[in-house]
């Protein structure tokens, strides 16, 4: 460096770049300039990744300075829209921009909110898993404000995500997403959990701490990938056969290991197992209570299931006086009705999935997956006990995790219930050591997963179920995707719109099956964080249909593949420029267990550049241009800044008829985060926060499991049985069918009480065959992993996470088994061409041995076009491979990340 | 006497070249330079294959073959163990990088930045001609280390003390500190775990540890 | 960036090449010239002015290479344990008794010469032995081969400067240049046996496998042949220890420049111990691109 700084400070400010953040960082600024990011040692006591940001964070300052940038608004002057069309932006004043948007959210606010089909006018995506919300400042206030606003046009939910972790995991145990509980996890069996790449700094921390005490983790996925190279054994599996391996363990469990080895009390009293099961697949219930009964031991007779002092049969069949009710609280049986435990049920139902079974179907030794079996129930420590802040609790140190498109598509309902199912045997769920949840997003209040433990039916925890009964199920959906018609579990919440079918949006714009109002074309699409032109699936499909968007009005970093379409760019300030306070710590996906909560703010760190703005300040300008001034600062003394300024404790709600200025809202929204944080003791705004950059107060480790609470109000985990599930699927069918509806029938089928191995793989084969091809043609399985670098930073487009992020294996091209490439005459870096029956793509061929022999890697998502940098990568993405299809997608609504292909050389190393 | 040391614990290193963006920023090395890195190492042949994550990057040798080498006596070592370049002496002729076996040594002859052309504010901030054309390197974040002791911190414990790559690693894999205190940080992990140091047999007495086991 | 296995390195290029060539067989026609001159031959005086010549071309050679040129002073600080500064040290001193032997003549000139000479290729020799990252360099063996090949380049450029000055090359001389020739190819082949028995880089191996047979063939059979034969012809001596001259010059430069680029490969990385992540089985360990 030349010479000493005139002015030289260290500011404090947070990383969300990821779903595995917050993170807390500071930022060296010397005469102005961002320099360098360091963690931020100040908060090393209270952040469980001491104070430590990953990689990603580190391309921050370059993201700041990159030449790239839109800094000034941009309007579209080619009214021609697609990936050939230049799209000729040129600089605009803010206000011009803000006129053409006002005008356009005016005419919608003057024709009504909804077009002829009952859809909203205005459609909204945002990318990387919630993350957007904590940059866009008071936008989600904006839109609260506005009113109905279609955010289900997906940008990679549903397909890349852990659709039905999310949303059977919330049923189960409040587990928008699974993790062990790695602080005193003695063995994981991770089917594919990438955590090592994708578990964020707490995450890896928390398992590399693990290691070093002993933590043995046994990594079963089809590529050696990250975690598999920190894990102590890799077991290469035949992708989508992951339900198979898990079903051979439970059968271990329960066929090859004395009884008394599991965890019968928690059986018997934690969960249903002990309810009895009539002839038509649904629980025998007292005819009075209509409880569902259990066959009581000591007085040998059935009693409902919440009888004090019962001691219920876990296994057996028994004859009772009940009455069974199926759909529609139609009456299948009254009187003396036999029935079976369900435990019972569960153990005939795994009779036939032997380890020798699923060994043909996942190509993995049966002496591997009965020894995994063994190795588990053996760390279970059943029986044992620990003391958690003066609460005594079972401990029972073993977990299973599962990673995407294991836990997403065809096949994700399967593996998520084994998953819940095995370590419930052990009693290894929601206790210390075990298999935890992480927070809500369905259920209620977000903020306090152990607060969204209330009483529901049958003595299970309550679950907000989209109704399918005849009175309130509604064939006439919300938004596009319709998730409130087909998937019951995706609740109706606010991320409920991303977490339904978020492709059938897209799909569906070139032809509604029968029964939905057509899908339309949103009238305005504001676009935040996100690239589904290069995340989603078909991508060349998708970005067409984006071309055809009336108007679009893109939140712009630089030009990309998405806002390439659109009408109007906004550039607003990014990392390092904009201000905003979020909630930290409690405990959230990936791996974010504190012993801390609070609140910690993003703030300018340098000047913004360009014409750049906050995002606050447009929210503000967008609602009084667009009369919605009011409500939009009602929204934020609500809550839609992250926290309610106005409680029964304190009161810092802005005056709602004037617009107020970003510092104004903030420093508002930061005394009621000290007013919270110190149970108002403390009301320092923004200008402490902005010295500390973090406030928080303890938050007791016992309300990291679920346990305590379900035992506090007498509730059972919804294991292993399904009955309710089964209900709603046989409601939910006749309800589609009623109205004509039969294109969601096979999705029907997944609703199962037990659910029972189907040929997962052979759907994907199918897909060929029903593209015209022949499945030989296209043997291998495509399949693509996390990159830590890249992942969700929309930093694809920085140099310096470009250069470290090729010191990683398989950044550079399509990885192939070693052997396979030699087959086939294909070298270290040659062109090959992957290809499914209608797309292909190329790439340059990157060798290993730490794959199958039948499967291709591509790690990240490339195949950049329009995003400057990045364009030049020459990276194959799967995305553009992957097709949208509804034969593979799943009764949530998830389709898994993975496509057959053909695979051959084309030219040789450059 | 004082001999800091880096140790890599190689049970918790995930590759995520984390330290190595740190050392970029803290040394506000040029693109393509990195004085710290993350190998990314595979062994074996399907199924049974490994893969490894060696963090690797200037040894800081007791007997450094690229000090033996320099005919310019840029390049020197401390007595605590560091191995210096000054760049206003070095000539530029890269004997020591071909001296060096660890690959640690980098020369860049002209500037260039993150996306071609000019540099953004911060590259601009942070150039320094003095660095072109000579020999650079991992350095253990001297400067650090210098200024932290004279503030009476202890390098590897405070982190303004320490190294970069060290503060910043998320997994806790880096650690450093004085192996000549058998009371220190790195002394004791290297006593409670098995460890070697990369290319033990050329005899350079490497500044850095690998814990394995 | 996959730079795990050993590389080429990229650091010296054909220049560093090209001063290890230069100053080889300058110093090996320094000291045949010279050898010739105290076994009371009459040498050609260019010879020492070409011995310069070819000194001092590497030399310019290796400062258009350095990053700091205007700094070349600075190599002269480290004599203590630096070989480029000791051969740095050597070469005014052997330029200018050069100047002199060509000048003055006479064999105490010309014995100077060539001991500064055998000093100059010595240090070249130990420059390469102590590049420690280079296994093909640092290779004990590298040193006699550097000596030897030197002699083999300078003795071809004796014979063929001979004809060049009009006279056929004396029996001494041919039988000096046949005798470096074989001191070079047992040197070679020693080399290559050591270097494999120690370990190299596979890559390494195979660059100077590449050349091995050029080496043995047209770098030391074919001019031993013909210095044979024009020991045998002497009518035809001139032309044909030109030949002879030309092949030993251009073997010891094509080795010259196979170990200075195309073998050099370095050290790469190696891991003698793989984390213990609670694995059962064996240690094991990785050294990627050595076998």
């Amino acid at each position: 460096m030349t010479g000493a700084a005139a002015t030289a400070k260290q500011v404090a400010t947070y990383c969300y770049q990821c779903v595995a953040g917050p993170d807390l960082l500071t930022v060296r600024v010397e005469d102005g300039v961002a320099l360098a990011v360091e963690p931020n040692f100040c908060a090393a006591a209270v952040h469980p990744g001491a104070g430590r940001v990953c990689v990603k964070a580190y391309g921050l300052v370059q993201k700041t300075y990159n030449p790239h940038r839109v800094l000034s608004p941009m309007k579209r002057t080619n009214a021609k829209k697609g990936r050939d069309e230049e799209p000729g932006f040129v600089p605009i004043s803010w206000d011009e921009a803000f006129d053409l948007i006002a005008e356009k959210l005016n005419g919608i606010r003057a024709s009504g909110l909804l077009d002829a089909s009952g859809y909203p006018k205005v459609a909204a995506s945002f990318g990387g898993g919630g993350t957007p919300q904590s940059y866009m400042g008071t936008f989600p206030a904006y839109l609260a404000a506005w009113g109905p606003v279609d955010m289900g046009f997906g940008s990679g939910q549903g397909v890349k995500c852990y659709h039905s972790e999310h949303l059977y995991g919330e049923l189960w145990h409040r587990a928008f997403t699974v993790s062990p509980d790695t602080p005193s996890c003695r063995y994981i069996i991770s089917l594919g959990s990438n955590t090592e790449a994708s578990g964020g700094v707490v995450g890896v921390k928390r398992h590399a701490d693990a290691r070093i005490r002993g933590l043995k983790r046994v990594q079963v996925e089809p590529h050696l990938s990250v975690t598999g190279a920190c894990s102590a054994e890799w077991v290469p599996i035949r992708p989508k056969t992951d339900a198979a391996f898990l079903y051979a363990v439970i059968h271990v469990l329960l066929h090859e290991t004395p009884r008394a080895s599991l965890d019968l009390a928690f059986l018997k009293g934690r969960t249903a197992s002990p309810y009895l099961v009539g002839a038509h697949g649904y629980y025998l219930r007292d005819p009075a209570s209509a409880k569902p009964l259990v066959w009581d031991r000591v007085l040998d007779r059935p009693v409902p299931y919440d009888t004090a002092g019962a001691e219920p049969a876990l296994e057996g069949s028994f004859t009772a006086p009940a009455i069974e009710r199926g759909a529609d609280g139609e009456r299948l049986g009254d009187g003396a009705l036999a029935g079976t435990t369900a435990f019972s049920r569960l153990v005939a139902h795994m009779s036939s999935y032997t380890p020798e079974w699923a060994a043909e179907i996942c190509d993995v030794p049966a002496a591997t997956m009965r020894r995994v079996a063994n190795e588990f129930i053996a760390q279970a420590c059943v029986g044992q006990t620990v003391e958690i802040d003066g609460m005594v609790l079972p401990f029972r140190p073993v977990a299973i995790t599962l990673g995407k498109t294991v836990n997403n598509g065809w096949g994700g309902y399967e593996c998520c219930w084994a998953r819940t199912v095995a370590v419930s045997l052990v009693g290894a769920l929601e206790v210390p050591g075990g298999t935890l949840g992480t927070t809500v997003r369905l259920n209620r209040p977000m903020s306090d997963r152990i607060g969204s433990v209330t009483p529901g039916v049958d003595g299970f925890m309550a679950y907000p179920f989209n109704p399918t009964d005849r009175e309130h199920w509604s064939p006439r959906p919300n938004i596009r995707n319709a998730y409130r018609t087909l998937v019951p579990l995706a609740a109706n919440g606010p991320w409920s719109q991303a977490l339904g079918p978020t492709h059938l949006a897209w799909m569906f714009l070139d032809g509604t099956p029968e029964g939905l109002p057509a899908v339309t074309f949103p009238e305005i699409w504001f676009v935040y964080r996100t690239n589904p032109a290069i995340s989603f699936w078909d991508t060349a499909a998708l970005a067409e249909k984006m071309s055809r968007f009336p108007f679009i009005v893109a939140f712009a970093y630089t030009r990309d593949e998405t806002n390439h379409m659109a009408d109007i760019l906004l550039p607003e300030c990014t990392d390092l420029e904009g201000l905003q306070l979020i909630r930290i710590g409690g405990t959230k996906y990936v791996e974010q267990f504190w012993d801390e909560e609070g609140f910690a703010l993003r703030q300018p760190v340098v000047a913004a550049r360009g014409e750049t703005r906050d995002f606050t300040d447009i929210a503000t300008e967008l609602a009084q241009r667009t009369g919605l001034l009011e409500s939009y600062n009602s929204a934020i003394n609500r809550g839609a800044a992250g926290l309610p300024l106005k409680t029964e404790r304190y009161d810092f709600s802005i005056d709602v008829a004037k617009p107020h200025s970003r510092d104004e809202i903030w420093d508002a929204a930061c005394r009621a985060a000290s007013a919270e944080v110190t149970d108002g003791a403390a009301s320092d705004g923004l200008d402490w926060y902005r010295t500390h950059g973090f406030r928080t107060r303890p938050f007791t480790r016992t309300d990291w499991y679920l346990y305590p609470a379900l035992a506090r109000q007498g509730l059972r985990f919804e294991l292993p049985y399904q009955e309710r599930l089964y209900r709603v699927g046989q409601e939910l069918g006749r309800r589609l069918h009623e109205r004509g509806m039969t294109w969601w029938d096979s999705q029907l089928s997944e609703y199962q009480a037990l659910p029972a191995w189907k040929d997962f793989p052979g759907l994907w084969e199918k897909a060929v065959v029903a593209m015209g091809a022949r499945a030989q043609d296209f043997p291998f399985w495509l399949v693509t992993a996390r990159s830590m670098q890249y992942a969700w930073g929309a930093n694809v487009g920085i140099e310096l996470i470009h250069e470290v992020a090729a010191n990683v294996a398989g950044h550079g091209g399509v990885v192939i088994n070693g052997d396979t490439a030699a087959g086939l005459g294909i070298a270290e870096g040659d062109l090959v061409e992957i290809r499914t029956p209608r797309r292909a793509t190329r790439g340059r061929a990157v060798l290993r041995q730490g794959i199958r022999p039948d499967t291709l890697l591509m790690v990240g998502q490339f195949d950049h076009w329009a995003t400057p940098y990045a364009r030049d990568f020459d990276v194959p993405s799967m995305n553009a491979l992957v097709p949208l299809s509804l034969e593979l997608t799943d009764a949530t609504g998830s389709g898994a990340d993975l496509v057959r292909v053909g695979l051959a050389r084309v030219g040789a190393r450059r | 006497m004082t001999r800091w040391a880096m140790v890599a614990d190689l049970r918790r290193c995930v590759g995520c070249q984390t330290c190595t963006a740190a050392c970029k920023h803290a040394n506000g090395t040029p693109p393509g330079v990195q004085w710290r890195r993350v190998l990314d190492m595979e062994t074996g042949h399907y199924p049974d294959v490994r893969r490894a994550f060696v963090p690797v990057g200037c040894m800081h040798c007791d007997a450094p073959p690229c000090r033996d080498v320099c005919p310019s006596t840029a390049t020197r070592k401390r007595a605590d163990g560091i191995v210096t370049i000054d760049y206003d002496l070095c000539i530029g002729c890269s004997y020591c990088a071909v001296a060096c076996p660890y690959q640690a040594r980098h020369k860049t002859d002209r500037a260039s930045f993150a996306y071609g052309g000019g540099p953004s504010p911060a590259e601009a901030a942070r150039f320094d001609e003095g660095r072109l054309a000579v020999a650079t390197k991992c350095t253990f974040c001297v400067d650090r280390i210098d200024a932290g002791l004279e503030k009476g911190l202890t390098p590897g414990i405070d982190p303004e003390a320490t190294p970069a790559c060290v503060t910043s690693c998320i997994a806790g894999a880096l650690h450093f500190g004085d192996v000549e205190d058998p009371a220190s940080n790195v002394s004791r992990l290297l006593a409670e775990n098995r460890h070697f140091r990369m290319h033990e047999e050329l005899g350079t007495g490497p500044g850095f540890y690998y814990l394995w086991d | 960036m996959d730079r795990i296995a050993p590389w080429l390195q990229t650091n010296w290029d054909h220049r560093a090449a090209g001063n290890f060539i230069g100053g080889g067989t300058g110093s090996g026609l320094a000291i045949f010239a010279a050898a010739s001159e105290l076994a009371g031959g009459n040498p050609p005086r260019a010879a020492y002015v070409l011995a310069a010549l070819f000194i001092v071309a590497g030399l310019s050679l290796v400062w258009l290479e350095i990053g700091r040129p205007w700094r070349f002073l600075h190599v002269f600080f480290n004599p203590q344990t630096s070989w480029m500064t000791r051969e740095a040290l050597i070469a005014p001193p052997l330029l200018i008794a050069l100047a002199a032997a060509a000048w003055h003549g006479g064999a105490a000139l010309a014995a100077v010469a060539a001991l500064l000479a055998l000093a100059f290729v010595y240090c070249q020799a130990r420059m390469l032995r102590g590049s420690m990252g280079i296994p093909a360099w640092r290779e004990p063996l590298i040193v006699p081969l550097a000596l030897a090949t030197g002699l083999a380049e300078g003795a071809g450029v004796l014979l063929a400067l001979a004809i060049v000055a009009g006279a056929a090359p004396s029996r001494f001389v041919l039988i000096l240049a046949l005798l470096s020739l074989v001191a070079r190819w047992i040197a070679w082949a020693a080399y290559c046996r050591h270097l494999a028995r120690r370990g190299a880089p596979t890559a390494t191996r195979q660059a100077l496998q590449a050349i091995d047979l050029q080496v043995l063939v047209l770098g030391t059979i074919a001019p031993i042949a013909l210095i044979a034969a024009a020991l045998g012809f002497a009518d035809y001596a001139g032309p044909i220890a030109l030949a002879a001259g030309v092949l030993g010059l251009a073997a010891g430069w094509l080795i010259k420049d196979t170990i200075l680029t195309r073998a050099a490969f370095n050290q790469g990385f190696a891991v003698p111990h793989l984390a213990r992540l609670g694995a059962v089985g064996s240690d094991s360990s990785t050294r990627p691109g050595w076998s």
